[in-house]
């Protein structure tokens, strides 16, 4: 795979080195200067993007005439330095100009992307490929727990004298209860929006007096209610004092005016989850996720639906960065499943097999794409259509978790059965 | 017009739908033209849920959905006005055949679609009411069913278009025969080149049409089933056949009779329930009246220990009802209040995004925090109404007890927030 690269300044790019918030908090310099925190108190955020987003639209393959002639109409021109092109990464991937704000982050190394990574099970089902990576088993279709549950569950046996028992060690914004988190080990959970910051009818002591008293029982009810009752109030409490220091209300209402769109709620998401991590240090897993990447039909290239949505999710990023940018910090960016690589009848794409994977974080080696990467041609494709998956997203995940979080052999053995190491990507991460 | 009428233009004819929001589309883009910005999204003083006047033509499609949403929550919460039976089928297949409000064009149709497909066949022939959301203009425009065609066809400007799977995939994965129902990515493919040509008909009373010009009339083949057939000829009857062969095959039956005992049972039911619902299917080619009443008369269905938890729609018109009988003020602040509620507990109201719709186990719904929202709603809920004395008889001696201890105006709010009452 060609590495080099073109540090080329183009006039955008030099825009954005000025004015990108994400550079600022990207510098290296800047966390190398505060102590370093213990590998214990590394932060992970997941972000699930549901609907199998179009990777080849993110990460362009602009070095391959085979993806032109696979996507007439939607594909992203070769970069040419206009705001109509892709940005050019290196001599085969460019970033969608919709997403120009995470440049910074590549060039400062900090932001890298697998192009070829997956579940190995070749399901085309969103709702089977979204199970089997929730609960880390490709494959199977039957109950379990959320991976990031056991994680939250191991860190917490491993420094229960430091967190008290029963504190949730993981947090997930925007959905009523996702089964990546869903297991025994407690999470806070977050409604979309502005909900997220209201106390409701509890805020009103005598009124809350009398509901517990409802649910004072030992029942599983009860427990859960009272449970929801007190994080509840933690987290109305601490974002609306956030809030308050940051003047974020007027922005808040704004994102929730415009709201039925989630791009504009994922942002929204992403500050409430920082919020709330930043505030309480015991948080050091969270999840988030975004709908609408399911693009049959009129996907548009530059423009359109889906520039929209990578638009968002790159000022999502940019956000994300700006709060979890400390050494042991990491932010996974992942999808069910890809895309066709060829478009269908109706500019579009049809459920595909592997795609691109995003990492952020200081222990990454960002800056350059890795993974195996064999391009469009008919023979390397998967079943004739789909991108293959070449890296196991559980040995992804398994890199990140070793390096960021020093999860061992054994735990990763238990997150993830039946996984194998996979040593092709021993560079991916820094040492 | 008065406020029957306009309640119900959401499930009138079709046409004048399709008229209403071309109307809109114009209103919207005159509005930015003379404003330059998008008025019609901002703050303009709309009352929700109140229908006393016709819709201003740049709000149609938002009156189509709160018309919908009040009729979805009033049938399901007034049993003198909609059977209970036929309410809670209604949602059931509404979900199972979802369709969502914030896809494209889909928004103007979604509460005509519950009328007229998931509630008028939600006690007749599975294979109808599939046929019938096949070729309704919602699921057309959902799953992009209406730009599908045969590929290489001539589009506008000479463009060539072609296939699109999304319909045919959740045809066969979500609404009958189920994941592992044994069909393969080529039979997707496949069933997709049979319904070429089937799209929307702003003119039409149906709202579908089929466009011979753009239907694949090459050989196809469905889960062994060869198109076009001797029998059939090619054209539309292809696609009506293939989608009554999907209808009645046995592991439809099992998917299908699975997520009734589901949703009326318990979350884990009996194996040999399922069985035998699916046996009734079967043997009454998919009769669902005939179905449901297998799934009554089975001693499951009154086991005391098959207890089912309230998802927030059972919630919400549980409560509705309950408040509803005790209280005279207009049911309109309430809807506000559920929609709300909805939005806040997970469940908005045509709002899943994915065709698989909400899920309705313990699992997705028994969770800490959206527990408190259920209070909040209650208490709300309950402000100005009189004790629904009628629920202690139903609540446990501890419940009963504590709520005694309040102020009698909190009363009905602390019942519906009970634990007796988040099950059904």
């Amino acid at each position: 795979m060609p590495q080099g690269f073109d540090f080329t300044l183009q006039r955008r790019t030099l825009l954005q080195g000025f004015l990108g918030a994400g550079a600022v908090y990207a510098s290296p310099v800047l966390w190398a200067q505060s102590k370093a925190p213990a590998a214990a108190d590394a932060r992970l955020v997941v972000l699930f993007l549901r609907g199998a987003y179009d990777g080849l639209s993110a990460l362009v393959p602009h070095g391959d005439a085979n993806y032109y002639r696979l996507r007439s109409s939607i594909a992203i021109p070769k970069p040419d330095g206009s705001e109509q092109s892709a940005i050019k990464l290196d001599n085969m991937f460019g970033l969608h100009p919709a997403m120009a704000a995470l440049l910074p982050l590549w060039q400062q190394g900090v932001l890298t992307a697998l192009p070829c990574a997956g579940s190995p099970d070749p399901t085309r089902s969103h709702f089977d490929a979204q199970h089997h990576w929730e609960i880390g088993v490709p494959g199977k279709s039957g109950s379990g727990d959320g991976w990031m549950n056991a994680l939250a569950a191991q860190r917490a046996a491993a420094a229960a004298s430091a967190s008290g028992p029963g504190k949730a060690l993981a947090v997930g914004v925007g959905e009523a209860n996702p089964l990546i988190l869903a297991g025994s080990a407690p999470v806070q959970l977050v409604p979309k929006g502005q909900a997220a910051t209201r106390q409701g009818a509890l805020g009103d002591a005598r009124t809350r007096d009398a509901v517990m008293k409802l649910y004072s029982g030992q029942d599983k009810l009860s427990e859960a209610f009272r449970a929801g009752a007190e994080s509840r109030m933690q987290t109305a409490q601490t974002l609306s004092a956030d809030m308050a220091d940051t003047g974020m209300a007027a922005q808040e209402m704004q994102a929730a005016n415009n709201g039925a769109g989630n791009s504009k709620g994922l942002l929204l998401d992403a500050q409430h989850l920082a919020t709330l991590m930043r505030q309480d240090r015991r948080l050091r897993l969270g999840f988030l996720s975004a709908g609408g990447w399911d693009t049959h039909a009129n996907q548009g290239g530059v423009t359109g639906a889906l520039a929209q949505n990578l638009g968002n999710l790159a000022a999502t990023l940019v956000q994300l960065r700006k709060d979890f940018s400390q050494p042991n910090d990491m932010v996974v960016v992942c999808s069910e499943f890809g895309r066709t690589s060829a478009e269908n009848g109706t500019r579009g794409t049809d459920h595909g097999h592997g795609n691109a994977l995003w990492l952020m974080g200081n222990q990454v080696q960002g800056g350059r794409a890795h993974g195996r990467w064999e391009g469009l041609a008919n023979g390397n494709l998967h079943e004739g259509r789909d991108l293959p998956v070449h890296h196991d997203f559980r040995a992804v995940l398994a890199q990140v978790l070793r390096h960021s979080q020093g999860v061992g052999t054994a735990e990763l053995d238990r997150l993830f059965p039946g996984y194998a190491w996979d040593a092709q990507l021993d560079g991916l991460m820094r040492s | 017009m008065g406020q029957e009428a306009q309640r119900s233009a959401f499930s009138g004819a079709l046409p004048s739908l399709f008229t209403g929001a071309e109307r809109e589309r114009d209103a919207r883009r005159k509005a930015k033209d003379n404003k330059g910005t998008d008025t019609a999204r901002g703050e303009d003083g709309l009352k929700r849920f109140d229908f006393a006047a016709p819709p201003a033509p740049e709000h149609f499609s938002r009156a189509m959905v709160q018309q919908s949403a009040a009729w979805r929550l009033q049938s399901a919460s007034h049993p003198e006005l909609e059977a209970p039976l036929l309410a809670r089928m209604t949602e059931f297949w509404f979900n199972h055949l979802n369709v969502y409000v914030g896809k494209g064009a889909v928004r103007p149709f979604v509460g005509h679609y519950a009328v007229h497909v998931a509630r008028a066949h939600a006690l007749g022939k599975f294979e109808d009411l599939l046929l019938a959301s096949a070729k309704h203009p919602a699921m057309l425009l959902y799953l992009d069913q209406a730009r599908s065609v045969a590929t290489g066809s001539r589009g506008p400007q000479g463009s060539t278009r072609g296939l699109n799977e999304n319909y045919a995939r959740e045809l066969m994965e979500l609404h009958t025969l189920g994941v592992d129902g044994g069909y393969s990515q080529n039979d997707v493919r496949e069933m997709a080149r049979v319904l070429t040509g089937w799209t929307v008909d702003p003119g039409d009373k149906s709202g579908f049409r089929f466009v011979a010009r753009l239907h694949d009339a090459g050989r196809k083949t469905v889960l062994g089933q060869q198109y076009p057939n001797s029998f059939l000829g090619s054209g539309v009857g292809e696609g009506e056949d293939a989608i009554r062969r999907l209808a009645r095959h046995p592991n439809t039956a099992k998917r299908v009779c699975l997520r009734l005992a589901q949703f009326f049972v318990a979350d884990q039911p009996a194996p040999a329930l399922v069985q035998t619902l699916s046996q009734t299917f079967l043997s009454t080619q998919g009769d669902i009246r005939q179905v449901m009443r297998a799934l009554v008369e089975s001693a499951d269905f009154w086991h005391p220990d098959n207890r089912l938890f309230k998802t927030p729609m059972d919630y919400a018109c549980s409560a509705l009802a309950a408040v509803d009988s005790v209280s005279d003020t207009p049911d309109w602040r309430r809807w506000v209040l559920a929609v709300g509620f909805l939005d806040a507990a997970g469940q908005p109201l045509h709002g899943w995004q994915t065709p698989d719709g909400y899920k309705f186990d313990a699992a997705t719904w028994l969770v800490p925090e959206a527990l408190t929202r259920r209070a909040d709603f209650a208490l709300t809920l309950a402000r100005q109404a009189d004790t629904a004395e009628f629920l202690l008889p139903y609540m446990s001696a501890a419940t009963r007890a504590s709520v005694a201890q309040e102020r009698p105006a909190m009363r009905t709010g602390l019942l519906l927030a009970s634990p007796d009452f988040m099950y059904k």
